[in-house]
């Protein structure tokens, strides 16, 4: 390292070809990323709603537990699509494979557990989770398939999987919800904690870590980054795209499928029509958290961020009493603005 | 294979190969072989068949008819993987290397070192042994960058060329193919990456550069071939030969026998 740095101070001019711009500062390159203005915009609205809600109610560790509760099975998703987006792929399809994962999982906790929900109450539960995480899989390679098998776009494969998997989780449950479920699922995990912080939002939390891990320092993340960086380049190092895409495609359903889970307890009930715009919540919290839609560079961290931005937003007009459809209003000039920034940023960059 | 008893052992060649599609005969009996330690280079008008050619020596395309030859032995390669694990690596014109990765990251990709012991399993990389190895590799071809960490996005088009080279260099222990190597770059980092082939070839590779860029081709080269409308239509030494005569050949006003 040291050897190759020094070269460009020995031939201060000259040699055209060491004239790279070097490193960026750790400092500027934190202050460069999205990510970082998008936190420093969750810190000042939780401030901001803090101070002008009735006796500072959004502080409030209640008001806390019920937004990390709300953002868990978002961020879920978000999370998976993030990987997949590293690599250059889209799924409109996480808010139907949330539902029908909940929905199948809900059906087998009713089976085992009877309609009133207290026999084998368990292994009903434990059943319910290997259930959605399995549908969810499923899922998602079925998405791997038709995308590298088939050689469909991913936005028109998921955007007909996302109607083929609604309209399957409809068909089972008539459009009605599947209620009555174990207590336990409630009692027991999505509204349990450790400190304060709900129990799946610290799943959702540890699956981030997990995935900033797996994409700085393992080789399947370095190859995730490598195929969305440019495909041509990944078949001529000998990658097997197809297999690693597929791969993604599945990861990402698994989270559908523990988001369906998480949904399940979050309510004690399915939610079959409350997932429409999932997906693109999920694409719009990994955008502004700085993940690039093109591929090739993901930001966990800022993932994370764009989550929190989502429900601090709809949490903090609620708790106002202001309608929260100016949520949909705010979040997408956050995303607009978000995405212009980086633009800007990386024109000023290729121009150096 | 008859060209085993030679000066040196063939690095690769492909023999009298063929290739149609549809209905266009991209190759008819066209045949290049390259020694260890020789630049050959690899010229041909537009449509003469020298990538597809290129492409049946790395494994992408099948040959309809004729052999390829890796190291001596006759290969039968499915994919570019194939030709990878026999020691061939290839230098392509643009895209060669994925923008958003680091140098060091883009110089291992698809070859990643993994730690030793629980963290290996888990396909931990291991940064360290890797960053020396591509530093020990850039210096040995006397290539200068500013760091290895920075993106191959922020290095100058030369300097990207350069080390797609030292990466196919690193991963090839038997040729090395390059397509048209200097076609993106200026006139200063097209002679700095011609400069190189022979420094590769000076390690015992085998060189092959498809290029349109003669005159700076031709100073480096061993020897030339000149593929014409899909057969070999020259295969001389390149001290004897000039711009004029290749262009002569490769227009195919002189056609010599294949």
């Amino acid at each position: 390292m040291t050897t190759a740095t020094q070269s460009t101070a020995a031939q201060p001019s000259g040699d055209p070809d060491v004239r790279a711009i070097a490193e960026h500062s750790p400092v500027l390159r934190w202050l460069g990323a999205s990510g970082t203005w998008v936190l420093l915009l969750d810190i000042t609205l939780i401030l901001f709603f803090g101070l002008v809600s009735a006796h500072h109610v959004f502080w409030s560790s209640q008001n806390f537990q019920a937004l990390a509760l709300e953002a868990s099975a978002g961020l879920l998703l978000a999370l998976g699509m993030s990987m997949l987006l590293g690599a250059g792929l889209f799924d409109l399809s996480v808010g139907a494979n949330l539902v029908l994962s909940s929905v199948a999982g809900a059906e087998v906790m009713q089976h085992i557990a009877g309609p009133d929900g207290t026999s084998n109450v368990m292994l009903a539960i434990v059943a319910g989770l290997l259930v959605c995480l399995a549908v969810g899989l499923v899922y998602g390679f079925v998405n791997g398939f038709i995308i590298e098998i088939l050689h469909v776009n991913s936005l028109i494969t998921t955007l007909g999987t996302l109607g083929i998997g609604s309209g399957i989780a409809l068909l089972i449950t008539n459009g009605a919800d599947i209620s009555g479920l174990p207590t336990q699922i409630q009692s027991g995990f999505a509204f349990r904690g450790i400190a304060d912080v709900p129990l799946p939002a610290l799943l959702a939390l540890a699956v981030a870590g997990v995935l900033w891990y797996v994409l700085r320092y393992t080789r399947y993340g370095l190859r995730t980054l490598a195929i969305g960086s440019s495909l041509p380049s990944a078949e001529r190092a000998g990658l097997r795209v197809r297999q690693h895409r597929i791969s993604l495609a599945m990861l990402c359903g698994l989270l559908a499928g523990l988001a369906g889970f998480v949904s399940l307890a979050d309510f004690s009930s399915t939610t079959v029509n409350g997932h429409t715009n999932d997906a693109l919540g999920a694409i719009t919290a990994v955008v502004i958290g700085g993940t690039l839609l093109e591929g090739g560079r993901v930001r966990i961290l800022g993932t994370v961020w764009g989550a929190v931005l989502a429900i601090v937003l709809t949490g903090g007009l609620v708790i106002l009493g202001a309608q929260s459809f100016y949520q949909l209003i705010l979040v997408g000039a956050v995303l607009i603005f978000a995405v212009a920034l980086d633009r800007f940023n990386f024109k000023r960059r290729e121009s150096r | 294979m008859t060209e085993t008893s030679g000066v040196r052992r063939v690095a690769i060649a492909g023999v009298g190969i063929a290739k149609r599609f549809g209905h266009v005969q991209a190759l008819s009996n066209a045949t290049v072989s390259v020694r260890a330690g020789e630049v050959v280079a690899l010229f041909g008008d537009n449509g003469a068949g020298k990538s597809t050619f290129l492409k049946i020596l790395l494994g992408i395309y099948r040959p309809d008819a004729g052999q390829v030859v890796i190291a001596g032995k006759a290969a039968a390669l499915h994919s570019i993987r194939d030709a990878q694990v026999l020691g061939v690596d290839c230098v392509h014109q643009d895209l060669a290397l994925a923008p958003d990765l680091s140098v060091v990251d883009a110089m291992f990709i698809g070859h990643e070192l993994i730690s030793r012991g629980l963290k290996g399993r888990l396909g931990h990389l291991a940064r360290s042994r890797m960053t020396e190895q591509a530093d020990q590799a850039l210096r040995e071809l006397s290539i200068k960058l500013p760091s290895l960490k920075i993106q191959i996005r922020d290095l100058s088009g030369g300097q990207r060329q350069a080390v797609a080279v030292a990466r196919a260099v690193m991963w090839s222990d038997t040729a090395v193919l390059m397509d048209e190597p200097t076609a993106a770059l200026g006139a200063l980092q097209s002679e700095i990456v011609c400069d190189l082939t022979q420094t590769v070839a000076a390690r015992g590779l085998g060189v092959l550069v498809v290029s349109h860029d003669l005159p700076r081709v031709l100073k480096v080269a061993d020897r030339v071939i000149i593929l014409w409308r899909g057969v070999t239509a020259l295969d001389e030494p390149a001290a004897g030969l000039t711009v004029p005569d290749v262009v002569t050949v490769m227009v195919g006003a002189q056609k010599q026998a294949s």
